[in-house]
């Protein structure tokens, strides 16, 4: 396919506390198995686009390291293949911090990295939501139906809370973007459609309202080029239809991973191949007495306790006697003995002793920081 | 410009053998590409123990049934052997400009590679099989040659004197140098029993190959024929003790009692080695998903499956499906299979994605198997069909599809 992939591995609007402490939003655990990083490239692979950009601003080690050279999801490319820019900053100019003031500022400082690209199409991508799509199709309806910048959206879903920072839009009857507004409380509206800050553009015109914006000293993507914009160009919406999963605080992390355990909703997000990097673990163990149920366990965890309604990522050891309940464990995380966790997120390589007990809230789970010991 | 390249031990790996005695198991496939222990395939032992060892030149001798066994390996690159020197290169029989042949013999094989060999320009060649679940230090074999000074050295493990009847023995001397090789004896003077692991120094091995070779009446074969051809020869011939876990799966029986050892924590086989990983190629699935009446005790489970059913001592391989109310004892369900409502498996191996369906029982009636340790073993044959309420006694070995006809 004839695009460019930019993809922004963290949001400016989210509150995940101790996960994003040490890792941008794109690395953090989801399903598993994955980062959320995983997904978003994949739908990219899966459309056939071999051409991906991704930009960070801090804390990208944990990136670095997962994506390595892209070989797990066939990025290593002579044409193409995968690129992680860095933070730039212009020299000579005034502001020399390395830091980005905004969205455009960071695609501004990326140009040298997009303009060698010969891609004629760019489609830009987020982190903070999490689908299977087919760019493929957008692409399609985005020159069929001649706009300067298709954005993809969806309606959230029934009686839930919209995220603080949730861009919510305004369209007519064509599905022309007239309106765009950032959520500023925690409110429910249904019938309001949400930007999944997912956008398809002509790479030129990006170019041209990038160089624009940054010369009047614009910096922000959805205030300066959506919002500011909409009634010159033409902003049209892409629907998307199928399930999403939307990651901006700790407790729609933990809701959104418990919905993978429906295996219908889990069917539809691993309808096409999710790739991520291979750690080449071994088959998980489940020891003489243990007991698990409706959970989803990865590769390399050796199970001895009792494991209910909760989502195990590889390599996490569940000793005897102990119960894991409602909660989110991360890579190779060990639980000794004994110990009694409900509605509990624990980071990566977290140590919890004989007897221990922690029990959060569904509504505000305890987030336990990466490598603590309790 | 005149950079040198060579390496100091090459591995030619030995891969081109059907393996009849598993029978439906390796109809289509090389018994190196056999899947084993949860997500991997016999040859991911020795390829590992080869990088886990420093190696990164092998060569993979195939014959029978190659296609699998190649797409398997492909570059090399989930054993780290993509390289730009050296690295994974898979080694069929080729057309010579006026003759050509298949590989007459496990020697032979490797007489008609010399050219390859030598473009690496060893000093040492490390010939193995790959149909062998063992974790060995290759390095520590080739300090042991080198220390010994000779020209091949044979790893050995001590076996019960009543086995000796299934390998070739050998005799040494009590600083373990070979004076005597005995093929298959009822009765051996010892108790050490050839791995099929051979170190040599490639100058003498290349011209023992081409001695061989030109003797017509040679059956071409190492332990038959090379072995004892360099003994009379008075060549130095070690023997290289090996103490840890080793099994050669050549029937179904020890195919299942070894995937068993590694549910049996007596056993020193641990795959859970982080120095020591064993290396295979992972499809691309996600995370397990255990169902609200899954019971799991003593199983081994791989990505991409879903549980709903009760399973006790049985190795599960990726994306396996396994219904609610369905009994799986001391059994293997290799990738993709699928086992219906309330069907019960008991001592068999499911093969890659056979669909089983409700209600069928397997392995019924199970009687002692041959050795007397445990049951029959059950196999049914992979891409099959298995209709609901089917019935498959105990030992059977299916290899075709069971649909009931309309009516039945």
């Amino acid at each position: 396919m004839n695009a460019l992939g930019i993809i922004f591995s963290y949001s400016e609007y989210e509150n995940l506390r101790e996960l994003t402490k040490i890792r941008t939003l794109a690395s953090i655990p989801f399903a598993g198995k994955y980062r959320i990083i995983d997904f978003i490239l994949s739908n990219y692979v899966n459309s056939g686009i071999h051409d991906i950009s991704i930009i960070t601003k801090i804390n990208y080690h944990s990136l670095v390291d997962h994506l390595g050279a892209g070989k797990e999801w066939d990025l290593t490319r002579k044409i193409g293949g995968l690129r992680i820019l860095s933070p730039f900053s212009t020299p000579g100019s005034l502001d020399n911090t390395g830091n980005y003031k905004g969205t455009i500022d960071a695609l501004y400082k990326s140009m040298h990295s997009i303009k060698r690209s010969m891609a004629e199409y760019v489609i830009i991508a987020g982190s903070n939501f999490i689908c299977s799509i087919d760019y493929e199709e957008v692409l399609k309806s985005h020159i069929e139906r001649n706009a300067d910048i298709t954005l993809i959206y969806t309606y959230p879903r029934e009686g839930e809370i919209l995220p603080h920072g949730a861009a919510m839009i305004r369209m007519d009857e064509s599905e022309r973007v007239y309106e765009l507004n950032y959520n500023k409380m925690d409110s429910i509206s249904q019938d309001m459609p949400v930007c999944m800050s997912m956008f398809v553009l002509r790479k030129s015109l990006l170019e041209s309202l990038v160089a624009d914006s940054i010369a009047f000293g614009r910096y922000d993507f959805y205030r300066d080029i959506i919002q500011r914009l909409c009634g010159n160009l033409n902003i049209l919406g892409y629907e998307h239809k199928n399930i999403y999963f939307e990651v901006s605080n700790v407790t729609d992390y933990m809701k959104e991973n418990m919905k993978l355990l429906d295996e219908q909703t889990s069917k539809k997000v691993f309808e096409k191949p999710v790739y991520t990097k291979i750690k080449d673990s071994v088959p998980a163990y489940y020891c003489a007495g243990s007991q698990v149920s409706n959970s989803i366990i990865s590769d390399g965890c050796k199970i001895e306790g009792t494991v209910i309604n909760s989502v195990l990522s590889r390599g996490v050891i569940v000793g005897k006697g102990s119960v894991v309940k409602n909660s989110i464990i991360m890579q190779d995380t060990e639980i000794l003995n004994n110990v009694t966790l409900n509605n509990v997120i624990l980071d990566k390589e977290v140590i919890v002793r004989e007897n221990r007990q922690l029990v959060g809230h569904e509504t505000y789970p305890v987030v336990i920081e990466k490598k603590s010991i309790i | 410009m005149s950079r040198e390249k060579k390496k100091e031990m090459i591995a030619m790996l030995l891969a081109g053998g059907q393996g009849s005695r598993l029978g439906i198991l390796t109809k289509h496939v090389a018994k190196p590409a056999i899947p084993f222990g949860g997500k991997y395939r016999i040859i991911d032992f020795t390829l590992s123990n080869c990088v886990n060892s420093g190696i990164d030149t092998v060569g993979v001798l195939t014959q029978y049934r190659p296609l699998e066994l190649n797409s398997y390996i492909g570059n090399g690159q989930p054993w780290d052997l993509d390289r730009l020197f050296g690295g994974i290169s898979i080694l069929p029989p080729y057309t010579k400009s006026k003759e050509g042949e298949w590989y007459k013999g496990t020697a032979n094989a490797i007489y008609q590679n010399i050219e390859y060999i030598e473009m690496s320009n060893p000093t040492y060649v490390l010939v193995l099989s790959g149909d062998h679940i063992y974790k060995m230090n290759y390095k520590m074999m080739l300090e042991y040659h080198i220390e010994t000074e000779a020209a091949c050295t044979i790893a050995v493990l001590n076996v019960p004197p009543e086995e000796t009847y299934r390998f070739g023995m050998i005799n040494t001397d009590e600083n373990l140098k070979i004076y005597e090789f005995e093929e298959k004896p009822l009765h051996a003077k010892s108790t050490m029993a050839s791995m099929g692991v051979y170190i040599f120094t490639w100058e003498k091995l290349k011209s023992y190959l081409i001695a061989d070779e030109a003797n017509k009446k040679s059956e071409n074969d190492f332990g038959k024929n090379i072995m004892p051809m360099m003994l009379e020869a008075g060549e130095n011939l070690y023997a290289y003790e090996y103490k840890g876990y080793w099994k050669d799966v050549g029937t179904v029986e020890s195919l299942w009692e070894s995937n068993m050892d590694l549910l049996d924590p007596d056993v020193p086989i641990e795959l859970n080695d982080p120095p020591w990983r064993i290396y295979s190629r992972n499809e691309t699935l996600p995370s397990q998903y255990i169902g609200n009446n899954a019971k799991l005790n003593n199983v081994m489970v791989s990505d991409g499956c879903s549980i709903n059913g009760e399973l006790e001592k049985s190795i599960i391989f990726p994306d396996v499906k396994i219904k609610e109310g369905a009994v799986i004892k001391n059994s293997i369900v290799m990738q993709g299979a699928t086992v219906g409502n309330n069907t019960a498996l008991n001592y068999a191996i499911i093969a890659s994605d056979t669909v089983i369906g409700d209600n069928v029982c397997i392995g019924a009636g199970a009687a002692m198997g041959p050795d007397g340790h445990h049951p029959e073993i059950t196999v049914i044959g992979p891409y099959i069909t298995i209709d609901d309420g089917v019935v498959i006694p105990a030992g059977a070995m299916i290899e075709e599809s069971i649909i009931k006809k309309e009516g039945e």
